[in-house]
């Protein structure tokens, strides 16, 4: 792993760990309901500040906190057009799936590829250390994986060309 | 299977079945389509054991291609040199489709070999009907000729509207093909595909093999060609024929490979879909097990919901309660 890739890792890492502390909290408009404030966004004194950790311009992860829930956005480094799409292609299969992953946002946030959206109910069932172990690993994972699949279809492009041209010696 | 075969593998076992089964007299009729819009039609009645129909239908050409009664030029004589008497061309074809052929399964050559062989080059019809134009240019490129009534461009049917470019020369054949996808995702991964072609071309045991070219914008060589043939999403492929690639058996492959080259270079973008399919699914599996991971002790919280609270009366124990 690179060495920026690591330091980027723990920071964000680091943030996390500070910044996922959140408690129950009802709604202040309606009675008996409870939402993630992020995403309402009702009263401004519940919502922190957002922090913004970027690797370099194409890769970077925005976290939001408020008072009972967490947003995490990455933006994945896609460099060309193959790239691009194996990224968006995954992604969307990922986000397909967010029943499965619970904390998992359907639509990602404006500019971002995906997100995530941790509440305090999922800090209450699942161990914090954890979900943070799984933040990071995904992101790793993401990166593994479409460079993977790169790969892969650069392999198999250049036997099927191979293959093709063989045939006329 | 990287590469394509020139038969219908269908039509083969269908015809395999037929001769081997031949005494039990059953009726034959079946439809089935192929990649690019080839559809077959094969029956046989159970008047005449014997013979058989076979009927082809081609994908429909654009106008700059050249078509005799519904097929490609040249194309009745390729049938005529492939199949000899043991198939006679029916005319008008059938309803629907562009050529109807008329087998003789009684004249079959005695020999398994030569029964085999003949079968297989009946399941590559659509080779030798779509490829005629084709082979009779490279025939023409082995003698180092041109044919005389030829154009500069030779545009030919490949897919359904579409066409590729040949433009014929004394000492080499020019093949050009836009290539055209429907999906965005296809588009990007067939470029990269056919930049690997130009890759590999340069590869140390690939030095005899035909130059390939890729560019995003129509070659020169395609000046004449009418404007909605200029537009490919995926760029152009460029590939020069030389005399060495069309001589002696080499002729059949090269004509099987340049017409299909379009639908071998979609068959693998697709197969690499797919495979990408499998993979995510299983990348899927394995981060929602790391999520699980976060579950605090999952194997227990199932125990405990086992391990009830309360205590189940038996039968005996409340008729005791009862009565105390």
């Amino acid at each position: 792993m690179a060495s920026t890739l690591r330091l980027y890792l723990t920071c964000i890492r680091n943030t996390l760990e500070a910044a996922m502390c959140l408690q129950n909290f009802p709604c202040q408009e309606v009675e008996r309901h409870n939402k993630p404030e992020i995403e309402m966004k009702t009263s401004p004194e519940l919502l922190l500040n957002s922090v913004l950790i970027c690797r370099n311009e194409a890769e970077k992860c925005l976290i939001e906190t408020s008072i009972n829930s967490l947003r995490i956005s990455l933006k994945v480094k896609q460099a060309d057009e193959l790239e691009n799409i194996l990224t968006k292609k995954f992604l969307r299969f990922l986000s397909m799936r967010a029943e499965a992953f619970q904390v998992l946002r359907r639509k990602p946030v404006q500019g971002y590829d995906i997100s995530f959206l941790i509440t305090n109910y999922h800090c209450e069932e699942m161990q914090k250390h954890k979900l943070i172990d799984f933040i990071v690993q995904f992101m790793e994972d993401i990166d593994k994986e479409i460079s993977e699949l790169k790969m892969s279809v650069n392999t198999r492009g250049r036997l099927v060309a191979t293959e093709f041209l063989k045939q006329f010696i | 299977m990287i590469l394509l075969q020139s038969h219908s593998r269908f039509l083969l076992q269908t015809l395999t079945n037929r001769v081997q089964n031949l005494e039990k007299g059953a009726e034959l009729d079946c439809h089935w389509v192929e990649f690019d819009d080839v559809r077959y039609h094969l029956q046989a009645s159970m008047k005449n054991l014997h013979i058989l129909l076979l009927s082809v239908s081609l994908p429909a050409p654009p106008p700059e291609t050249i078509f005799f009664g519904g097929l490609p030029f040249g194309a009745i004589e390729a049938i005529k040199a492939a199949y000899g008497g043991l198939v006679q061309i029916l005319d008008p074809p059938r309803d629907g489709f562009n050529l109807t052929l008329k087998l003789n399964l009684s004249k079959l050559p005695p020999n398994e070999e030569k029964k085999q062989a003949f079968l297989v080059k009946v399941a590559s019809v659509r080779e030798v009907v779509l490829g005629a134009p084709l082979r009779v240019i490279l025939k023409h490129l082995a003698s180092r000729t041109v044919a005389p009534d030829m154009d500069q461009l030779v545009a030919l049917v490949h897919r359904q509207n579409e066409s590729f470019f040949l433009v014929p020369q004394v000492d080499k054949v020019t093949v050009v093909y836009p290539m055209r996808f429907n999906d965005s995702i296809d588009i990007v991964l067939a470029t990269s595909f056919l930049q690997e072609f130009v890759e590999a071309r340069r590869a140390a045991g690939l030095n005899n093999a035909p130059p390939c070219l890729w560019s995003p914008s129509p070659p020169l060589e395609l000046k004449g060609a009418p404007a909605d043939a200029l537009s490919a999403n995926a760029g152009f492929v460029t590939i020069v024929i030389f005399p060495r690639h069309v001589e002696g058996k080499k002729l059949d492959r090269t004509v099987w490979n340049l017409s299909t080259f379009h639908a071998y270079v979609s068959y693998h973008v697709k197969c690499s879909e797919g495979f990408m399919h499998t993979r995510m699914r299983r990348r899927v599996e394995s981060l929602i097990q790391a999520l699980d991971r976060a579950r605090p002790d999952l194997e227990n919280s199932k125990t405990t919901v086992n391990s009830r609270s309360f205590k189940r009366l038996s039968l005996k124990d409340s008729r005791s309660n009862s009565t105390s």
